[in-house]
């Protein structure tokens, strides 16, 4: 990971504190709009696709009160609260307000957002798309009357008004405009894959300044121990060979058979929007994935879903079995049978379903960086959509199915590639330990 | 090993099975200090499945699970037993197994998670039989619930099929799904029969659960859950260490110290594998070392001041020992392929011999119609009809999709003169001594025991089956009950409802050995519910002192 302290340094010199400017517009409230139907159903779909819940909710707490902890290079981010409570919330947003802190990353006391809030993105969202949003949230979403901690940066990340002038540099979406719902595949396609969804907040690599590489656009890059892979349209670095199909398939259910699943920051995003959308959504995403420009990778030389096959998995069994108090550490293989062949197969087949995924033909394990498969098997796999509830244990220090020490996953990790993927990528101890630190 | 000074606690609990570790859990997340000794080590999961695939006769429970010579647990059931020594007319129905080790036996269980019935809790007033416990099915009905969730357990929704034990909450998991075998069976018992086929309560992940995944049917519970679908001790082990508990392996209890009055219990006494010996104090102590383990511990702490052993001036420590006493025939099929061996080992039970008024003169049973893998037996089968090369595969295909296990586990009756006592021949490296049992098969049992021939009889003749296969004699069921017998009389018991021991104000037992009756399902569900209501009796005097 770059050393970003250095750039905010060089951004905070740089920033200028904009002052407040908030429109004493009054906001909108249930009894004093005729509720259209049709502008909430909009709204509450364009939430959706936009993911707003994945970091306004703390798993097992109250939807849209915020409280997550997001890593970003310039340290924790705590989401806000954007349930329609007066005083917690935003439920004093004006839509004007609102539509300053979406597009524009400003809040309704004139402070800078974080970037992390894709607001890079939604500036692209459509005046129609902002106004159902706002009427969605301000309706249909229950108030929660507590604010989550505060976010506190150090020093200079902490400063909010750096963040003006960072987005006077950094490149934001075109707004659109009209009725996008009557866009054609092509531009709905970019519509929701870029204002909405926001691939290119995770995909695409940053620069220096922390702002979207366009001239990488959705070409890959690290996020939080996870790499979110390119998605370009190459056909070796990215996901060029798949089908329009596969990719639907891959957004609907997290899972497109040979090719890759989802897990980590993925799995969320399928689980709370990209299964929830409509077929003809989904496609509208592929078509313009498809067109995406190619961008090779430069470690990425053959597709990363083109490796492997079922092994005769040679018998490794001995005679007689261990005390019970000997955990002698296995070696690659042995590690592989006694934690992974249950599900994955001794061969590497995964199961005849594919709900556990063969290890050949699969992105994560034929990828030249290591980093998905070790983090999988650090963080399991928790993935619920219409299609099934996908569960992988982890094997972390914390897991209550099985503790692996950061060597037997270095083993393991090393074992599966150099079995099933891309080679041997000679990963060790102290790198996995890179992936778990601190958590 | 952890320095003396430290081995002080609010509670010290022998035993990190199920009941040790869940009031170890409970206790330590109510801030409360605890230590468990363990007499076996630590273990994990990725040797018990490489074991398991390096077995040579995979039904064998105990095999993955090789013992360490300071904490010796019994071999397979019905195997020459050089640890668990049994005597007496039915020594071959006790030869019970059990595993000394972090998290327990329930590293290899099915998983069955039964609430008794009302009536297992009354079996005195209600049928005149064996003794009633001191505590009723809604004493301990809220901390059944709190089992259920600490477990995670599945069931059927009572609205569609009522289990006879009644429920304030819904099981935490929707049931499993019904397997092709059991569904034939069901519907065979359903269309031909009085009798019904329920879902067994499983405490197996039916969706993910506490961070671990869902059964995927790989129909090796036992001996081992490769992917910890499945409830195991270890679990609560690893959440009461995150809240603070300290477990400490390889500690095997020998010594109960009292103070002079005899009344209250001072501290424990543990060897380490080199006989090294330390000694633990508390507030208070819970033996959690399983029925057998437990009652040899107090036995073994006998003394000047106690001359028959701990907490035993009733002198029924080590008596009343009961068990499900199994009865088992496998058959061939004459009917449709059933293709047991997918899903879980066990999950469907013919319920209809549980309760009723027989109970008088006879004990009550479950039926299971057992849904493991059959190759290992349809292959010796096949072997044995001479049958050779590609008519040998197909006999094996055909023999192995339609074998049917049954097998019944019938209640016995406590009986205090079915007796551990410590050996006067054996003893392990420590020079501690093995356990010994005297076991003859209550009447009641052996009655219980033919009604089950008969009825498998007529599900054998219903099914058009063949090359009958029954288990000689009577075989354990490794749900040992009653050495510290539970009762409101101190004279006759050894402990009273809420498992406190008659003698010392602060000892406690956590284990199936308090068991008044040896109840009508699995007993491991009792063991936990009981063990979560001592650990509640212990946080409000706790926070009272």
């Amino acid at each position: 990971m770059p050393d970003f302290s250095k750039t905010l340094r060089v951004l905070l010199s740089a920033s200028t504190v904009i002052g407040v400017c908030a429109l004493s517009q009054t906001p909108v409230h249930a009894e004093d709009a005729a509720l259209d139907q049709a502008v909430l159903d909009r709204g509450a779909y364009i939430a959706t696709a936009s993911d707003c819940i994945a970091c306004h909710t703390k798993p097992g707490s109250q939807p849209f009160a915020g409280g997550l902890k997001i890593a970003t290079p310039m340290g924790d981010v705590i989401s806000t609260n954007i349930t329609p409570d007066p005083d917690h919330g935003i439920g004093k947003y004006t839509e004007q307000d609102f539509e300053q802190a979406v597009r524009h990353g400003v809040r309704k006391d004139g402070a800078y957002l974080y970037p992390v809030m894709p607001y890079v993105s939604y500036a692209g969202m459509t005046d129609q798309d902002v106004h159902a949003l706002y009427v969605w949230f301000m309706h249909s979403v229950k108030p929660v009357a507590s604010a989550p901690a505060e976010t506190t940066l150090v020093f200079p990340a902490n400063m909010r008004s750096a963040m003006a002038a960072w987005n006077f540099v950094t490149t934001k979406e075109e707004p659109e405009s009209g009725d996008s719902s009557t866009y054609d595949p092509l531009r709905r396609g970019k519509y929701l894959t870029n204002a909405l969804e926001h691939c290119g907040t995770c995909h695409t690599p940053r620069n220096f300044m922390l702002s979207e590489k366009q001239d990488r656009y959705l070409a890959g890059t690290s996020l939080d121990g996870w790499y979110a892979p390119n998605i370009t349209s190459s056909k070796t670095g990215g996901i060029g060979n798949w089908s329009e199909d596969d990719i639907v398939a891959y957004l609907k259910t997290g899972h497109a058979n040979g090719h890759a699943q989802a897990a980590g920051p993925m799995a969320e995003a399928v689980e709370h929007s990209t299964s929830h959308l409509t077929d003809q959504d989904l496609h509208a995403i592929a078509t313009y994935i498809h067109q995406v420009p190619a961008m090779d990778d430069d470690m990425e030389h053959q597709a990363r879903d083109s490796f492997g096959k079922a092994i005769e998995a040679q018998d490794i069994r001995q005679s007689a079995p261990t005390r019970i108090d000997d955990l002698t550490e296995m070696d690659g293989q042995h590690a592989y049978d006694a934690n992974c062949a249950a599900c994955h197969g001794q061969t590497g087949m995964g199961t005849k379903d594919q709900y556990a995924p063969s290890l050949f033909h699969n992105s994560t394990v034929g990828s030249a960086r290591p980093d998905n498969l070790i983090m999988t098997i650090l963080h399991g796999v928790q993935r619920k959509t219409e299609a099934g509830d996908v569960s992988m244990p982890d094997f972390s220090g914390h897991s209550d199915v099985q503790r692996l020490s950061d060597a037997e996953i270095s083993k393991i990790v090393n074992y599966v590639m150099a079995t099933f993927g891309s080679g041997d990528p000679h990963v060790t101890a102290d790198q996995v330990a890179q992936f778990h630190k601190d958590k | 090993m952890p320095s003396e000074e430290n081995l002080s606690a609010d509670v010290v609990i022998v035993g990190s099975g199920v009941a040790g570790s869940s009031i170890a859990n409970e206790l330590a997340r109510a801030g409360i200090s605890v230590i468990v000794l363990e007499a076996g080590p630590r273990v994990d999961r990725q040797h018990f499945v490489e074991n398991f695939r390096n077995l040579e006769n995979k039904p064998s429970y105990q095999g993955p699970f090789p013992a360490v010579p300071w904490a010796r647990h019994p071999p397979d059931q019905q195997t020459p037993n050089d640890y668990l020594h049994t005597t007496g007319p039915n020594a071959e129905a006790y030869q019970q197994v059990y595993l000394r080790m972090m998290g327990g036996t329930t590293w290899h269980w099915a998983g069955c998670a039964w609430r008794y019935l009302p009536s297992d809790f009354e079996l005195k007033t209600r049928y005149g039989q064996g003794r009633d416990w001191a505590l009723t099915y809604d004493d301990l009905e809220p901390f059944y619930y709190q089992a259920e969730v600490m477990m995670g357990v599945c069931g059927p929704d009572p609205a569609v099929e009522d289990l006879g034990s009644p429920r304030k909450q819904p099981y935490p998991m929707d049931a499993l799904p019904i397997s092709y075998a059991a569904q034939q069976f069901r519907k065979l018992i359903q269309e031909k029969t009085p009798w019904r086929v329920v879902h067994e309560p499983q405490a197996r992940n039916t969706r993910p659960y506490d961070s671990r995944p869902t059964c995927e049917g790989h129909n090796n519970c036992m001996p081992i859950c490769p992917i910890g679908a499945m409830y195991n001790g270890s679990y609560s082990v690893y959440h009461a260490e995150a809240a603070g508990a300290k477990f400490i392996p390889n500690a095997v209890v020998y010594k109960i110290e009292r103070d002079s009055a005899n009344k209250r219990v001072t501290a424990v006494q543990y060897f380490d594998p080199d006989k090294g010996s330390h000694r633990v104090t508390g507030k208070y102590f819970v033996i959690a070392a399983h029925c057998i383990e437990t009652a040899k511990l107090l036995l073994l702490s006998a003394d000047e001041q106690s001359p028959d052993g701990v907490a035993n001036s009733s002198g029924h420590v080590g008596r009343n020992m009961m068990d499900h006493t199994g009865v088992q025939v496998t058959f061939i099929s004459g009917d449709q392929a059933l293709w047991p061996g997918r899903g879980p080992l066990e999950t469907n039970v013919i319920d209809n011999f549980r309760d009723g008024n027989w109970r008088t003169d006879r004990g009550a049973y479950l039926v299971h119609m057992v849904d493991d893998n059959q190759v290992d037996l349809a292959t010796q089968l096949a072997i044995s009809k001479g049958y050779v090369g590609r008519e040998l595969e197909e006999q094996i295909r055909y023999l192995a999709s339609h074998t049917v296990r049954l097998f019944s586990h019938n209640e016995a009756l406590p009986d205090p003169n079915n007796r551990l006592t410590l050996s006067k021949d054996h003893k392990d490296i420590l020079g501690i001594p093995h356990p010994e049992v005297y076991y003859k098969l209550p009447e009641y049992t052996v009655r219980s025991c033919e009604h089950t021939r008969y009825v498998f009889r007529d599900l054998i003749k219903l099914m058009h089956g063949t090359d009958e296969q029954w288990t000689p004699g009577y075989f354990p069921q490794d749900h040992p009950a009653g050495s510290t017998i539970m009762g409101t009389d101190p004279k006759d018991s050894v402990v009273d409802g809420h498992c406190r021991t008659h003698d010392h104000d602060n000892l406690f037992i956590a284990s199936s050995s308090v068991f008044s009756t040896v109840g009508t399902g699995n007993i491991t569900l009792t063991v936990a519910a009981l063990a979560l209501r001592v650990a509640d009796t212990l946080k409000k005097e706790l926070a009272h002192a």
